[in-house]
């Protein structure tokens, strides 16, 4: 059974990761497709992979049952394991890297309710910072705000460097949807988000296209699929707007690379929204 | 993992999976005591709040009870549509079913209970809805008692059927409904018996005992997804199993799932996951199975207590509470997770709760019970050894570079596991969106591959919605054609041949009026030369005698003057001609000074007299914006004259109305600005829609295109602006899929982004051209030491080595990165302009020193294209070369001057004339050198060199295309000779014609490497053969030709490739 399927940076390689165990890394330049590696290391079912970006060459996270967060990276044409995350105590339902900003920082969130920070500091050396209890009895999705202040194309004084905040999105069992922020180093709950009457089974932060507003797409078990809105620069102000109810669980959300195109995966099929 | 937990004795409902937020139903349990032996009952309702990370559940509300329950279930029948309410019923221990309404409970408890039947005769024990109808209620009492009930009606119960059908009676144990089919439902008793029941046939339709009459039934489930089987467990501790029946073979059980050591109290089948059942059991564990194997696949951490009910969370599937003997109700969660110092807690709960109280009723506070401390630690619980059906995700789509769309789903398990690996499926698919707009672009593309610009113009101009838009799409068509001056003069309304017809018709008219004696000073030149009929020279004292006496003597500058007092200009300037040049600019002056009045015809005639335009743009009014830009068409030089337009234009959009910005978009389109003409457009067109983006690009793109056919080379455009609004088009054209198009687009632009080199790494063939020069700095994450030779990966030319040694390489982009960008290759390789060293033309700008911004980053300079990324070979010359700034010196072209030829690369046509001499048609300018053509062969930077040079390298040109390349010559003389060893040798005529055939068909050969048409690969392959041959090799050769032919394009080769395995083979035979 597959879990997820992602195309790297560049849309030639698919990455798909299954019940099996197994990451696997397909070319698929050409509209054919050319099996170029088929990861082995995890102990259970995989759930979630992500491609970080080139600048770092070629690196792939995966997260699964087994409690462990597994990046590989291809090294002369032949993948292995970088690093092996163990810190969780359950499920790890989702990976996903920072803007490349940031350097290589992926964040992880898991069934033990708890999200870790994986940050690579060089020499082989990954710094973890972990904020428990994040989602009570679990964390489903977590997604990563872009680096780009929202509006900074409209105010931005050219030449100078916005001041970047981490941020990302979260989305877990007790039905809340959470932003959370690095502030001097710690990272603290920015916003609760409530709307959702069930598990938040994925957030999506959507791509920044330079409008002064953040966007961001949650979806649940109770079939509802929100779009929160913030025009605020400050970030605190965040309305929800139903975008719609469906009869069964919607599992998965998605923006284009231009966030004008939200793909939901629900129960039965798939719909893609206009937004 | 225990997450919630509470003291009492109690049976516990769920609140239905409908109902939000989470409540459990405690109902005081039947025949338990508690230390306290209280005897009152109570139903109490507390809220499951997670959010919330203590043990303690908040109490919503709670109702004194008379009787104590055996038995409860929290229906969603009467649910409000916001998920809340439903209703409680509870089961006693006297017989008596009582309907509760929650939403009462917590709120106010008057009035709670809203039905209430003494029907039963005993204790009641067994209750279920109906998962289809939630107004249908099964109880189970003593004395085989069952009645449905409707909750709509309560008073009257029915029955199932008649008691006397089931034998003897006996206690029910449990009662539950069908999950598949409605009217079905299922009756157990303490005897191990089970009855199902037809409600339609209102009869039981089959019975089920197990034979060895040890089973003591405690529970029975229905599965929850087949609707034939269904579980029964065990009390009996002779027998701690649970059977699965399938009644399709209703003799003996299915499956017995064994592991508890004694007997099993209470048992529940996961709603979400049919894999997962529970049991609790008398040997204080609670199993969770997978019914389908009979595997134990989980264990619950719990007490050493007897846990008599078990119960999964309707709407948490994660979720279950476990009621135990000790007096606990627990909350716990299968998805495992670490349990903290939460003994702690509990300890002091019991502690406090027994103080607080006087359970003897003796008046004695009993001393604080004495609670061993548990060491605090953290015990990490396992989540369920298989992932639960509702975390694994079946479904998903995520978006991709290129507007892919990555699906993929599972088809739906059959209920029964088959054995075949299920088929998964992965799709990528193309999302467009904007089809309006990729139309569009697909057109514009294909008219600037085609060089079509005229008929896409003319297209345009037929189909504009706006006559502004259409008169935008005239002046760009104008720039493609001839004498492009005159035609945008026709278009501001302007015509020479009109003014003339205009202008003889004034002439007639003033003459008319003349011969009629009215005398009109209209137009001196048409009335001067009528006046040639002979005349008088007045002597006398008046202007006239005085005027004729000054032209006798001579003195031109006293005539003049005395003319220009008597307001006699013309004749004024007439005279002062014959007086020489300085009179005659005196004259003008004095004329120009005396004419304030009337100023805008004399300020135009003053221009045209002084050459003085700047005035024209700087001063008139823009309402006459039309004449000016005539004017500067008329007059202007060709160096002055796009910046002039450019200053009308810049006038007219400092008005910063729409009607303005458009004029003013039309002086830019004279100008050839573009960079002004998208920051005027963006002033006020909406480009951040695709479709107004396409607007946008479609004209720069064709502005574009005639300024590099006025110029003969690429233009390269230095326009943040503009590299923004590409940069945002490009993006949308990959979104939607073109990758190729936005690829293209890109050319132009040297973006300050990384979407081109997503884009050349995204397109799907190898060599599109060459790798963007600058993106984003790679940074090297390797796990072993950094290696730069061996890790760059040969097609990333960027590939910058580094190693990490701190943080603070990794904090936003800072100086410190930069320093790894030096050693990257920042330029386009040399190769790609032969001869032009292309830093030269590079602003320094060109390549930042840091790591590249966010591709969203504004305002930072965007140097323009060199061209650098043109794959450029000998068959297009033209392709590079010099680009020159634009805004000096376009368009070249005057009214009445030579028009540029067009050019038409590669090849020059043999008619070619170099633009000759640009001169203004009334006043002679000094002749400006047209600027050169011959950009591959200009230096850049270097004067424009005179086209008498270009004409005779051009031809060199031509001549040297019919020549193969030099480099390829060894492939004409090794074949060649050696069709010639082979003739001399060849004896038997069939060779020989084989061998003339030969001649002919490596002419083929030799054409294609003329045209440079041949592959890479086929080209080294041919040398490896050629190579073969001359070693006289031939088995080598032969083999390398089976490889050059099996990896080639057939039609590519078909003409040559077979007729040198012949010559091979007969080479080989003949021993040559």
């Amino acid at each position: 059974m597959v879990h997820d399927a992602q195309m790297d940076y560049y849309g030639t390689r698919l990455a798909t990761c299954s019940s099996d165990r197994t990451v696997k890394i397909f070319d698929v330049k050409n509209g054919g497709q050319i099996l170029v590696a088929d990861l082995r290391g995890h102990e259970g079912p995989v759930w979630q992979v992500a491609w970080a970006h080139p600048m770092f060459g070629n690196i792939l996270a995966s997260c699964s049952y087994d409690r462990k967060v597994i990046i590989w990276k291809e090294e002369n044409g032949a993948w292995d394991k970088m690093y092996e995350y163990c810190g969780h105590e359950s499920s790890v339902n989702s990976v996903c890297w920072g803007p490349y900003d940031f350097g290589l920082i992926l964040a992880c969130g898991s069934s033990d309710g708890a999200i870790s920070l994986l940050t690579f500091t060089g020499d082989q050396q990954w710094d973890v910072k972990k904020i428990s209890n994040a989602h009570t009895i679990g964390c489903n999705a977590v997604s990563w705000a872009p680096a780009v202040v929202p509006g900074s194309l409209i105010d931005q004084p050219s030449g100078q460097k916005p001041n970047y905040i981490k941020r990302f999105v979260s989305g877990g069992c007790d039905n809340l949807v959470k932003l959370w922020k690095e502030e001097d180093g710690q990272w603290k709950e920015d916003q609760k988000l409530e709307a959702h009457s069930d598990w938040v089974r994925d957030v999506g932060w959507a791509p920044s296209i330079g409008l002064p507003t953040s966007t961001i797409a949650s979806c649940s078990q109770d079939g509802r699929v929100f779009i929160w809105t913030c025009d605020d620069p400050a970030g605190n102000t965040w309305t929800a707007k139903l975008l719609h109810k469906f009869s069964d669980v919607v599992w998965h959300v998605s923006w284009s690379i231009t966030g004008n195109i939200l793909a939901v995966s629900g129960g039965d099929n798939k719909v893609a929204y206009t937004l | 993992m225990r997450l919630k937990e509470i003291q009492r004795t109690a049976h516990q409902a769920w609140s239905p999976a409908e109902h939000h937020p989470i409540h459990l139903a405690l109902g005081t349990s039947a025949q338990q005591l508690d230390a306290s032996f209280n005897t009152t009952a109570a139903l109490e309702i507390f809220e499951v709040d997670f959010s919330d990370p203590s043990l303690e559940m908040q109490l919503r509300g709670s109702l004194p009870t008379s009787n104590r329950l055996h038995s409860i279930v929290w229906v969603n029948f009467g649910m409000g549509a916001d998920g809340t309410g439903g209703r409680l019923v509870g089961g006693s221990e006297n017989g008596t079913l009582t309907v509760y309404n929650p939403e009462v409970i917590m709120s106010s408890g008057v009035d709670a209970v809203v039905g209430q039947s003494d029907k039963h005769t005993g204790p009641i024990r067994a209750l279920d809805f109906n998962p289809f109808q939630s107004n249908l209620l099964a109880s189970g009492a003593n004395d085989s008692e069952i009645y449905i009930w409707d909750l709509n009606n309560f008073s009257s119960p029915m029955t199932p059927g008649a008691k006397s059908q089931v034998g003897p009676a006996e206690d029910i144990s449990v009662v539950s409904w069908n999950r598949q089919v409605q009217h079905i439902l299922a009756s157990a008793n303490p005897s191990g018996k089970a009855v199902v029941w037809d409600l339609r046939k209102n009869e039981p339709i089959i019975k089920i005992s197990d034979h060895s009459n040890r089973m003591h039934c405690s529970g029975m489930l229905w599965h929850p997804d087949v609707a034939t089987q269904l579980v029964l467990a065990s009390e009996d501790d002779r027998l701690p199993v649970i059977q699965m029946w399938d009644l399709r073979f209703a003799t003996s059980p299915l499956k017995v799932f064994e592991n508890h050591t004694r007997g099993i109290l209470s048992i529940s089948w996961s709603q979400a996951d049919s894999e997962l059942l529970l049991s609790s059991a008398k040997d204080n564990r609670i199993l969770c199975w997978n019914p389908n194997t009979g595997e134990v696949i989980y264990e619950l951490p719990t007490t050493n207590q007897w846990c008599f009910d078990v119960q999964w969370c309707p709407r948490n599937p994660a979720l279950l509470s476990a009621a135990s003997f000790d007096g606990r109700i627990t909350v716990y969660s299968v998805m495992g997770g670490s349990l903290k110092a939460q003994q702690q807690s509990t300890a002091n709960k019991i502690s406090s709760s027994f103080d607080s109280m006087d359970p003897f009723g003796t008046g004695q506070v009993l001393p604080p019970l004495q609670v061993p401390q548990p060491t605090v630690q953290d015990t990490i619980v396992p989540p369920l050894k298989k992932p639960p059906k509702w975390v694994r995700r079946p479904v998903g789509a995520s978006f991709a570079f290129g507007g892919k769309l990555i699906t993929f789903e599972n088809p739906q398990l059959p209920p029964v596991q088959s054995p075949q690996p299920v088929p998964r499926q992965v799709f990528v698919s193309q999302v467009t969106t904007e089809t309006e707009f990729l139309q569009r672009s697909r057109e514009l593309q294909a008219a600037l591959q085609s060089g079509s610009f005229n008929n896409y113009c003319q297209a345009k101009i037929h189909n504009a919605k706006s006559d502004a838009e259409k008169d935008i799409w005239k002046f760009l068509l104008v720039n493609f054609e001839d004498e492009a001056r005159v035609k945008f003069l026709r278009l501001l309304g302007f015509s020479k041949d009109e003014l003339e017809i205009k202008r003889s018709d004034v002439a007639t008219a003033v003459c008319d009026a003349r011969t009629s004696g009215s005398v009109s000073p209209a137009d001196f030149f048409s009335q001067t030369p009528k006046e040639n009929a002979n005349f008088q020279i007045p002597v006398s004292c008046d202007t006239n005698g005085l005027i004729s006496q000054a032209l006798l003597v001579g003195n031109f500058e006293g005539a003049v003057d005395l003319c220009l007092n008597d307001g006699r200009y013309a004749e004024a300037i007439l005279l002062s001609i014959s007086g020489g040049e300085e009179l005659l600019k005196k004259t003008q002056q004095k004329y120009l000074s005396n004419q304030k009045n009337s100023i805008s015809m004399v300020s135009l005639i003053s221009s045209v007299v002084t050459q003085n335009w700047r005035d024209i743009v700087q001063s008139c009014e823009l309402d006459n914006w039309k004449e000016a830009l005539a004017a500067l068409l008329t007059y202007a030089h060709p160096e002055d004259f796009a910046r002039l337009c450019d200053t009308l234009g810049g006038r007219l959009e400092h008005e910063r109305t729409e009607k303005r910005c458009l004029q003013a978009c039309l002086c830019y389109i004279c100008s050839g600005n573009i960079e002004k003409l998208v920051e005027c457009w963006a002033l006020h067109r909406d480009c951040s829609s695709p479709l107004g983006l396409e607007d946008l690009v479609e004209k720069v793109m064709m502005l574009r295109k005639s300024i590099e056919r006025l110029r003969n080379s690429e233009v390269a455009v230095q326009s943040p602006i503009l590299a923004e609004k590409l940069t945002c088009y490009a993006g949308i054209l990959a979104a939607e899929g073109s990758l190729a198009t936005a690829m293209d687009c890109d050319k132009y632009l040297l973006c300050v982004c990384t979407i081109l080199d997503r884009l050349f790494h995204a397109q799907e063939e190898a060599a599109v051209g060459q790798q963007p020069s600058n993106s984003f700095n790679r940074v090297n994450v390797s796990t072993a030491k950094p290696t730069p030779a061996a890790q760059a990966p040969a097609p990333k030319a960027q590939i910058v080595p580094m190693s990490i040694g701190g943080r603070s390489v990794f904090s936003p982009p800072g100086p410190s990165v930069s320093a790894a960008n030096l050693s990257g290759p920042a330029l386009p390789p040399p190769s790609s302009t032969p001869g032009v060293p292309p830093t030269s033309f590079m602003p320094s700008t060109s390549f930042p020193s840091g790591p590249m911004p966010p591709s969203s980053q504004p305002g930072a300079p965007v140097p323009m294209y060199p061209g650098g990324l043109h794959n450029q070979g000998p068959a297009n010359p033209m392709a590079s070369g010099p680009y020159v700034p634009l805004g000096s010196g376009y368009p070249q072209g005057g009214p009445g001057a030579p028009a540029v030829k067009p050019f038409s690369a590669p090849a020059v046509p043999d008619n070619y004339t170099p633009p000759a001499p640009i001169t203004a048609p009334v006043m002679g300018f000094p002749v400006e050198a047209p600027q050169s053509h011959n950009h591959a062969q200009v230096p850049p930077g270097a004067p424009q060199e005179p086209s008498v040079q270009l004409l005779q390298q051009l031809p060199a040109e031509r001549v040297e295309q019919k020549e193969i390349p030099a480099e390829h010559m060894v492939l004409k003389s090794t074949f060649d000779s050696l069709v010639q060893r082979c003739q001399l040798a060849a004896g038997d005529p069939q060779t020989k014609r084989k061998l003339d055939d030969a001649v002919k068909r490596l002419a083929y050969l030799y054409d294609k490497l003329r045209e440079q048409s041949l592959s890479h690969n086929i080209l080294n392959g041919l040398h490896e053969i050629s190579r073969c041959v001359a070693s006289q090799n031939y088995q080598r050769g032969l083999e390398v030709h089976t490889q050059v032919v099996s990896s080639s394009n057939f039609s590519e080769i078909s003409a040559f490739m077979p007729i040198l395995k012949v010559l091979m083979t007969i080479a080989n035979k003949l021993g040559v």
